[in-house]
C-alpha cells in the first residue's frame, strides 16, 4: 500500500480522533456523563460503534471507551526510515476514524438539535438531512437487497463546476445508485451546486445531502453498517460479518471531489474496510493490487466524463438493463416468425449478400457499454425489397468474461435477434440469413436497433460475465469484408480450440443434473471429449453456464485421481455422482457401454447398444422410427436406458460425442460400431470418415451396415463379414 | 425370534416455521420421518389448515362452495371472521384475484387496503396469495409486507421471477415467503438457495411446490413432493428441509366435477358431496405426500381432513 497515502490516513486519524476527545471533554463537562445521545429514531444507536465494536453508545459516558478504542487502533505515526507494509495500520486508523466522526456528529445533533433537518427532504434553507432513521433505512434498504438500488457513491467535496456536478449526479442515477454527499471543495459542496442548478435533492430522488462536513461521511457508511444488521442478520458487534456483507452485497465507492486532505485519507482508508474502492479525480498514489476491495482500491486522476463508468467497473457493479428499447413487440413468442417474401422489406446474408455475424471479448477499455456504430444505409434508405451486406460484429468486455464464451454468446445472436416482432433470422456464423418484414419497418424499426437488443440482452442474460457491450452493424461493403476477414480468422481459432481440447488436458469437468426432475439418480459428467448426451451441452456450456449462475445444475468436478483411463473414471466425478445421485450410484465409466455405464436421463439424441452375434455396437438416433438390429425401436429402447437407471450393455449418447475419440475407448472405439441409421451416417460422414483414417481403416465408413442393408443381426452379418469390418476379430465385447 | 420390522433410517429433519405472531401463532414442520410414519420418527407439529377468503366476490364458484359463506362473500373481513368464529379457522389464506392484470386489475392500494382489514378482524395466522402474476405480484405483495410490517405474514407466490424483490422486503418488514415454482425439485431447491443468498432466514421459508386437484395432474404433484421429503429426510438435501404449502382449495373447485350440476352430470351424484369428498381426497393426499399447510375452501371437507389427522396423529 502506498507509504504516501497511508502516512497521511494515520495523520488524518491523529487529527479527528483529538478532534473528537476534545468534543467529548467539552461536553461531559456541560452535560455530564449520564446525558442521552444518538442519532434521531434508530435502535441501533451508533450504528458503526454498534455495528462493529457491539457497544451500545446511548449516553454520553459511553463514549469514553470507545474514543480509548481509537486511542488503541492508532498506529503511531509513520516515519521516513521505516518501511513497512502499511496496510493494516491505515486500515485500523480508518476504523477508529468513524468511531471518532460518529462521536463527532452525535455530540453535535446535542449541541445544535436542529443542524439537520431529521427528515428525507431539505426543509427550507437547511439541506442537510443528517443521519438516515430506521423507516428511512429499512425503505431504502430493501433497494439495495432486491437490487433496485445496488449501492451508492460517497462523494466528498464537490467537482469544479456545477454543470458537472449534474452530469456526474445523472449518471450515477442512470445506475440506479444512491448519491451521498459530504464535506467541501474550498469551501464548494456538491449538494449545493445541484441546487443552483436546479436538481431536487433529498432522499426520494437519490441524491442525498448528509451534511457539510466531513465528519457526516459516518451517515453513509452507518448506513451500510446498519443495512448489514438490519438485512443480512449480521449481529452488533461481528465486524467481521459485516464488513464481509458490505464488500459483497453494498457496491459503494468513494468519489473524492478535489485536493485530498489528510482527513479525507482518513476516511478513504475507512471505507476501503468495507470493501469501497476510492476512485479520486485528482493525481494521488493508487492502491491496484485486489485484497480487501474485490478490485483496485485507489484508482486516482479520473477524468470527470469518465468518473462514474471508472467507479462502477472497479466497483463490480452490473449495469441491469430492464428495457429493451425498440420500436417492436419483442420475446420469445416471436421466435418461430417467418417472413415471407410478400411481407419481406429486406434481406441480408443467406447466400444473396454477404452476411457474418460475430462476437468477440476485448480489454475493459476497449469498450464503451451501450455504444451502436452504424456504418452504411439503414433500413429508411432502403427501398422495399432490397438486399444489403451485412455485418454485426458484438464487443464485449467483462472482469469474469473469456474467450472461452465467446462462441456461447455469439449462438445466442440467433434466437435474441428472432425475438424482436417481424425480424427473421437463420442460421449463424458467416451463413447468417436476416429478413426484416414491412411491418417492422412501418413501425419504425431499423438495424441499427439490433444493436440496442444485443446490448440489452447481453446484459439480462449473461450480466454474470459481460460488464460492456458495443455493437457495430455495417451494411457498408467495405466494412462488411473487414469484419468478413477478422471473423474467418476468429472461426478458425475457435474450432481449433475445441478440437484440441482433451480429457486429458483440462482438470475440471461439469456436473448436468437438469434433468433431475424426472431421472432423480441422473447425473451427467461432461468432459470436453465427452459432451451431454442431450447434444446441447458441451464443456464449455458448462463452463459458461457455472458462471452464469453458480447454484444452477452445471457445477465443476474437479476430476482428481484418475482411475482407469481407458473406461474413463476418476475420483472426483465418482465421488460427486455418489454424492448427486443421493448415493443411488456410486461410479461411472465415460467411455464404456458394458462397464458402470453412465445412467441416462432420458433426453439423449441417440443409444447405443450391443449387438452379440455381430460383436459390435450400433447406434440408433431420436428421428429414425424404423426397427433396429437390436429388435426394439427407439422408443422401446430409451424406456429401457431412461430414468436415471444405471443399465450396462446400453448407452444415452449425443451425436457429437460419435465422431469423438474417446468414443466408446473401452470397447474398442468406433472400430465397434456395426449399425447406424443411414440417416445419422450421412449427418456424421466427414466426421466419421476422417476417424477411419485416424484407426487406419480409411474405409472404415462404408463397412457400417445401416437400414438399407438390414434390420436385424442376421440381415446385417453378411455385409459385415463382406466389407471385413473389424469389430468381427475385435475380442469379444461381452 | 420376533420378527423385526426394517425401519428407513432418517437423516434429515424438517424445519420448524413459526406463523403468525401473537397467541395464536402456530409452528409446522419438524418432522423427522415420512408422513404419518409415527413408528420410525416424530410428527409432533400437525399439519395446518387455512381456510380461504377472496378479495372480491366469487363469481363461477358452484353452489355447494358458495353457500357456507353466500352471507359474507362481498365483505373479506367478515368473510375471514366467519371463517374463525363460525368454522374455527386456525389460519386464513386471502386469496388476492382482484389484482390480476388480466382481470379486475385492482391496484396495489386497494388490495393493501384489503389486507388490512381482514389482518385487523382475525388474529390468525394468514397467508396472502397473489394473483401469480410476477410482476403485479411484486407491486401487490411489496405493499402489503410494508403496510403490514413485523405481522408475519406468510406471502406468495414467490418466484423466480421476483424473489429478490419479495424476499427484500419479506427480511425488511420481517414476513415468510412461499417459494413457489412449477412441479420440479430442483427449480424449489434453487429457489430456497436463491433466497438463502440473498439473506432471508431459513426460519422464513416456505415451499410451494405447485398443486393440482384430484384428477388433474395430482400424481405429478404427489411424486414431486414424495421426491422433496425424500431428499430432506434421507438424502440431507438441507435447501429442501422446508414445510410444504399446498394451495388446493381453488384447483378442486375450479374442475368441471366440482362445479357440474345434477342435471349436467346425473351420473356423478349429488353435487355437494361430489365436491366435498373431492376436495376432501385432494388434501388427503397432498397430506400423505407432504403437506404441512392447505388451503382449502369448504368447512365440511375441512372437517373430513380434520378427523382423518386426529386418526392418524393418534398416539
Amino acid at each position: 500500500m502506498s507509504k504516501i497515502i497511508c502516512s497521511a490516513a494515520i495523520r488524518g486519524a491523529y487529527k479527528i480522533i483529538e478532534r473528537a476527545e476534545k468534543k467529548y471533554g467539552e461536553a461531559l463537562e456541560k452535560w455530564g456523563p449520564d446525558k442521552e445521545v444518538g442519532f434521531p429514531n434508530t435502535a441501533y444507536y451508533l450504528p458503526i460503534i454498534y455495528g462493529i465494536l457491539g457497544i451500545p453508545v446511548s449516553r454520553l459516558g459511553d463514549m469514553k471507551q470507545v474514543l480509548d478504542k481509537c486511542r488503541s487502533l492508532l498506529p503511531p505515526p509513520v516515519s521516513d526510515k521505516v518501511w513497512l507494509p502499511y496496510l493494516a495500520p491505515a486500515l485500523e486508523s480508518g476504523m477508529a476514524t468513524f468511531f471518532a466522526e460518529e462521536i463527532i456528529e452525535a455530540i453535535r445533533y446535542l449541541e445544535e438539535p436542529d443542524f439537520y433537518t431529521k427528515q428525507e427532504d431539505p426543509a427550507g434553507s437547511n439541506i442537510w438531512l443528517g443521519a438516515a432513521d430506521d423507516i428511512i433505512l429499512r425503505k431504502r434498504g430493501v433497494e439495495f437487497v432486491d437490487g433496485t438500488a445496488p449501492g451508492f457513491a460517497a462523494i466528498l467535496g464537490a467537482p469544479p463546476t456545477k454543470e458537472i456536478a449534474v452530469k456526474i449526479a445523472q449518471e450515477l442515477q442512470e445506475k440506479n445508485l444512491y448519491v451521498f454527499m459530504c464535506s467541501d471543495n474550498n469551501g464548494v459542496r456538491m449538494s449545493e451546486q445541484l441546487l443552483e442548478a436546479g436538481v431536487q435533492i433529498g432522499w426520494p430522488t437519490r441524491l442525498v445531502s448528509f451534511g457539510p462536513d466531513y465528519t457526516a461521511t459516518v451517515f453513509a457508511m452507518g448506513f451500510a453498517t446498519r443495512a448489514a444488521m438490519s438485512f443480512g442478520g449480521i449481529k452488533p458487534g461481528d465486524f467481521h460479518g459485516n464488513l464481509i456483507y458490505n464488500k459483497n452485497r453494498i457496491f459503494a465507492f468513494a468519489l473524492p471531489m478535489g485536493p485530498v486532505s489528510d482527513e479525507w485519507y482518513a476516511n478513504a482508508a475507512g471505507a476501503i474496510n468495507w470493501g469501497f474502492p476510492v476512485i479520486a479525480d485528482t493525481p494521488i498514489p493508487e492502491i491496484l493490487p485486489t485484497g480487501i476491495c474485490t478490485y483496485e482500491h485507489v484508482v486516482s486522476n479520473v477524468p470527470h466524463d469518465q468518473i462514474v463508468q471508472r467507479a462502477v467497473e472497479v466497483r463490480g457493479l452490473k449495469v441491469t438493463v430492464s428495457k429493451i428499447d425498440i420500436p417492436v413487440a419483442y420475446g420469445p413468442a416471436f421466435e418461430g416468425e417467418r417472413i415471407r417474401k410478400e411481407d419481406l422489406y429486406l434481406e441480408c446474408g443467406g447466400g444473396k449478400t454477404k452476411g457474418v455475424e460475430l462476437t468477440v471479448s476485448r480489454d475493459m477499455d476497449a469498450v464503451e457499454d451501450g455504444q451502436v456504430e452504424m456504418v452504411g444505409p439503414d433500413l429508411d434508405q432502403m427501398k422495399e425489397g432490397s438486399r444489403l451486406p451485412f455485418a454485426m460484429l458484438v464487443e464485449v468486455a467483462g472482469r469474469q468474461m473469456q474467450e472461452d464464451f465467446e462462441p456461447i454468446l455469439e449462438r445466442q445472436i440467433h434466437h435474441l435477434v428472432n425475438y424482436a416482432q417481424g425480424i427473421m433470422h437463420i442460421g449463424q456464423r458467416s451463413i447468417m440469413w436476416l429478413r426484416v418484414g414491412k411491418a417492422a419497418v412501418e413501425k419504425g424499426f431499423r438495424l441499427k436497433d439490433l444493436g440496442k437488443i444485443m446490448h440489452a440482452k447481453y446484459h439480462q442474460d449473461f450480466g454474470a460475465i459481460v460488464d460492456k457491450v458495443q455493437v457495430k452493424i455495417y451494411t457498408d461493403e467495405a466494412k462488411v469484408d473487414e469484419v468478413m476477414d477478422m471473423a474467418r480468422k476468429v472461426y478458425a481459432a475457435r474450432d481449433k480450440r475445441v478440437e484440441g481440447m482433451t480429457d486429458e488436458s483440462e482438470d475440471i469437468f461439469y456436473s448436468c443434473t437438469l434433468c433431475q426432475s424426472f431421472a432423480p439418480s441422473h447425473v451427467c459428467i461432461i468432459t470436453p471429449e465427452r459432451t451431454g448426451m442431450c447434444g446441447a451441452y458441451n464443456w464449455l456450456d458448462g463452463k459458461a453456464s457455472y458462471e452464469i449462475n453458480p447454484t444452477g445444475p452445471n457445477q465443476p468436478i474437479v476430476k482428481g485421481e484418475c482411475i482407469d483411463p481407458v473406461l474413463g473414471k476418476w475420483k472426483g466425478t465418482d465421488e460427486f455422482i455418489f454424492k448427486a445421485s443421493r448415493q443411488k450410484v456410486s461410479t461411472a465409466s465415460a467411455y464404456s457401454l458394458v462397464h458402470d455405464p453412465m445412467t441416462a436421463c432420458g433426453c439423449f439424441e441417440c443409444i447405443a447398444t450391443i449387438l452379440p452375434l455381430c460383436n459390435g455396437v450400433m447406434i440408433v438416433n431420436r428421428d429414425y422410427l424404423g426397427m433396429t438390429p437390436c429388435g426394439m425401436k427407439f422408443t422401446t429402447l430409451a424406456g429401457m436406458v431412461g430414468g436415471g437407471q444405471v443399465t450396462p450393455g446400453f448407452l444415452g449418447v449425443s451425436k457429437h460425442y460419435i465422431a469423438s475419440r474417446k468414443f466408446l475407448l473401452a470397447e474398442g472405439g468406433l472400430k465397434r460400431v456395426v449399425w447406424m441409421p443411414q440417416m445419422l451416417k450421412k449427418e456424421l460422414e466427414a466426421k466419421l470418415k476422417s476417424r477411419g483414417e485416424e484407426f487406419g481403416i480409411p474405409n472404415l465408413f462404408d463397412m457400417i451396415a445401416d437400414d438399407t442393408k438390414g434390420t436385424t443381426e442376421e440381415e446385417i452379418l453378411p455385409f459385415l463379414e463382406e466389407t471385413g469390418h473389424p469389430a468381427l476379430t475385435m475380442e469379444s465385447i461381452l | 425370534m420376533a420378527l423385526e420390522i426394517p425401519k428407513v433410517s432418517y437423516s434429515g429433519k424438517i424445519k420448524e416455521i413459526v406463523l403468525g405472531k401473537g397467541d395464536k401463532a402456530l409452528t409446522v414442520g419438524g418432522e423427522t420421518s415420512y408422513p404419518f410414519y409415527l413408528f420410525e420418527g416424530q410428527m409432533s407439529l400437525k399439519p395446518r389448515i387455512a381456510m380461504e377468503v377472496y378479495d372480491s366476490t366469487p363469481e363461477d364458484w358452484p353452489p355447494a362452495a358458495l353457500e357456507p359463506f353466500a352471507d359474507v362473500v362481498s365483505d373479506p373481513a367478515a368473510w375471514a371472521k366467519k371463517c374463525v368464529d363460525t368454522y374455527g379457522a386456525e389460519m386464513i389464506a386471502l386469496q388476492l384475484v382482484s389484482t390480476d392484470p388480466n382481470g379486475e386489475n385492482r391496484s396495489a392500494e386497494e388490495a393493501a387496503a384489503v389486507t388490512k382489514k381482514v389482518v385487523e378482524a382475525v388474529d390468525v395466522p394468514i397467508i396472502i396469495w397473489g394473483c401469480n402474476n410476477a410482476e403485479k405480484d411484486t407491486e401487490v405483495l411489496r405493499k402489503i409486507a410494508e403496510d403490514c410490517a413485523g405481522r408475519n405474514l406468510m406471502i406468495g407466490p414467490v418466484t423466480e421471477a421476483n424473489y429478490k424483490q419479495i424476499g427484500a422486503v419479506a427480511i425488511g418488514y420481517e414476513h415468510t415467503v412461499i417459494a413457489s415454482t412449477p412441479i420440479d425439485i430442483n427449480l424449489a431447491k434453487q429457489l430456497n438457495i436463491l433466497l438463502g443468498n440473498l439473506g432471508v432466514p431459513d426460519g422464513r421459508i416456505l415451499i410451494d411446490p405447485t398443486t393440482g386437484s384430484l384428477g388433474y395432474g395430482l400424481e405429478y404433484c404427489y411424486s414431486v413432493m414424495e421426491r422433496i421429503r425424500m431428499a430432506a429426510l434421507t438424502q440431507e438435501d438441507e435447501r429442501l428441509q422446508f414445510p410444504m404449502v399446498c394451495n388446493l382449495g381453488k384447483e378442486v373447485w375450479k374442475t368441471k366435477e366440482a362445479k357440474q350440476s345434477r342435471e349436467e352430470a346425473p351420473k356423478l351424484g349429488d353435487p355437494v358431496k361430489r365436491g366435498v369428498l373431492m376436495e376432501a381426497a385432494t388434501a388427503q393426499l397432498l397430506l400423505l405426500a407432504g403437506a404441512d399447510i392447505l388451503i382449502m375452501r369448504h368447512p365440511e371437507a375441512i372437517g373430513l381432513i380434520k378427523d382423518m389427522l386426529n386418526d392418524l396423529l393418534a398416539a
